[in-house]
């Protein structure tokens, strides 16, 4: 099987898939941050101890970077990445430059999830759970489309370099989530432990 | 099947099989996290005691310092207090005790609890509601609905100026003072409420009078 083919064929179900979840769970963030700002003792519905805790998180500067809840960012995002994922499955040809745009909005999608998830095993220590499912998405978005604009020739890169994404999508994929779980695992790891 | 999905199966197995060997070879018998070395979220003595933490009794040069991580609305806690009471009743300040609030989620006012007790430390009486809180506990606690008014009830009740009391209660910095003892409690890896911690190290099983002082006899007789 042509691994480029595959790669085409996967990519608008990992946008429309990947989107949709990532839409629901910054909207489940949304609705929980301002049910937690009418009444500041309510307890979000993912915080479940002093580790699995969304509440200790929304409560925190960096879940409002830019000054508003990180969330919207998500709404926002997820929601064009779901639309693109649909268009693309209902047979729509895009222009390359509109696929740059998109590999410029997931990279700074995917650089800030990772310095959410920096803050959260560091500097917060705590793990929220809608959270980790949007970093989840995010790398999945990302890669499927710079595997694509890899393929196209819509990145300028080395033809080998192009194969191997294409060929090894999944590796690469599958070592990137490895690593965070790794990360997260031994972060909480005495957490973790006494959950056995 | 593609050399794509194999690659990657074998790393998932490689990955799993390590963490599950590091899991079996560490699965703690109860290891103390305090002097279990290398692990990486074990916090500092500087977190166990903060300039602003509060001591109830004994002074910062005292020979054994007891530190409890406490959640107002748990009924261990509870339970335990009236073994506190009497330890600092009988030590005096040749030990030092310290409170740090740990509110466990769950608990739906234990969070406003800690700040009420944090606000009538505003206007000198924290010990008052410290033992407030305890005392009536089964009036408020397992509460699904905010229990605000029995506490201004309590401010009222220990003659604080309620109308402070109240602005202190919804102040960010009392807030913020509540949450920086939590984030200190998770760094120290406390897990559930009571923690003590007796001269730095993790007190294990139940905090009853009796166990407690024989931590503290064994501390002072170093």
């Amino acid at each position: 099987m042509n691994p480029t083919a595959f790669t085409t064929r996967l990519l608008p179900w990992v946008l429309t898939a990947g989107g949709a979840v990532g839409l629901v769970a910054a909207f489940v963030l949304t609705v929980e941050k301002t049910t937690l700002l009418k009444n500041p003792d309510y307890i979000p519905t993912c915080s479940i101890d002093p580790i699995l805790s969304c509440g200790s998180i929304m409560r925190t500067a960096q879940a409002e970077v830019f000054g508003f809840p990180n969330p919207l960012l998500g709404i926002v995002g997820f929601a064009i990445v779901v639309t693109i994922g649909v268009v693309v499955l209902a047979g729509g040809s895009l222009p390359r430059w509109f696929w740059l745009g998109l590999q410029a909005g997931t990279l700074l999608g995917v650089v800030f999830v990772h310095w959410l998830i920096y803050q959260s095993l560091y500097v917060i220590g705590a793990l929220c759970p809608y959270c980790m499912i949007v970093w989840a998405v995010t790398i999945p978005v990302f890669w499927y489309i710079t595997v694509h604009n890899l393929g196209e020739g819509h990145l300028p890169a080395p033809r080998r370099l192009a194969a191997l994404a294409t060929g090894y999508h999944g590796v690469i994929l599958t070592v990137w989530y490895a690593a965070i779980v790794l990360l997260v695992l031994q972060a909480f790891w005495s957490y973790w432990l006494s959950l056995l | 099947m593609t050399k794509n999905a194999k690659v990657s199966l074998v790393v998932i197995a490689v990955v799993v099989a390590v963490v599950a060997a590091f899991a079996l070879l560490n699965r703690p018998d109860d290891t103390p996290p305090a002097t279990a070395g290398g692990q990486p979220d074990v916090g500092t003595s500087a977190q166990l005691v903060r300039p602003d933490s509060h001591r109830l009794s004994g002074t910062a040069d005292a020979k054994v310092t007891v530190v409890e991580f406490l959640d107002l609305e748990c009924e261990a806690c509870r339970a335990a207090f009236p073994g506190v009471e009497k330890l600092r009743a009988e030590y005096g300040d040749r030990v030092s005790f310290v409170m740090r609030y740990f509110p466990i989620p769950s608990h739906r006012n234990a969070e406003l609890a800690a700040r009420a007790v944090e606000a009538a430390g505003r206007q000198g009486k924290l010990e008052l509601m410290y033992r407030a809180m305890y005392e009536t506990q089964p009036t408020w606690g397992e509460k699904q609905e905010p229990q605000r008014e029995a506490f201004v009830g309590f401010a009222q009740a220990l003659g604080l100026d309620v109308t402070k009391f109240e602005t202190d209660l919804d102040d960010p910095a009392v807030r913020e003072r509540v949450r920086k003892d939590w984030d200190d409690g998770v760094a120290l890896n406390v897990r559930g409420t009571p923690t003590f911690f007796v001269n730095g190290t993790m007190f294990q099983g139940n905090p009853t009078y009796e166990a407690l002082k024989a931590v503290i006899d064994r501390e002072l007789t170093k």
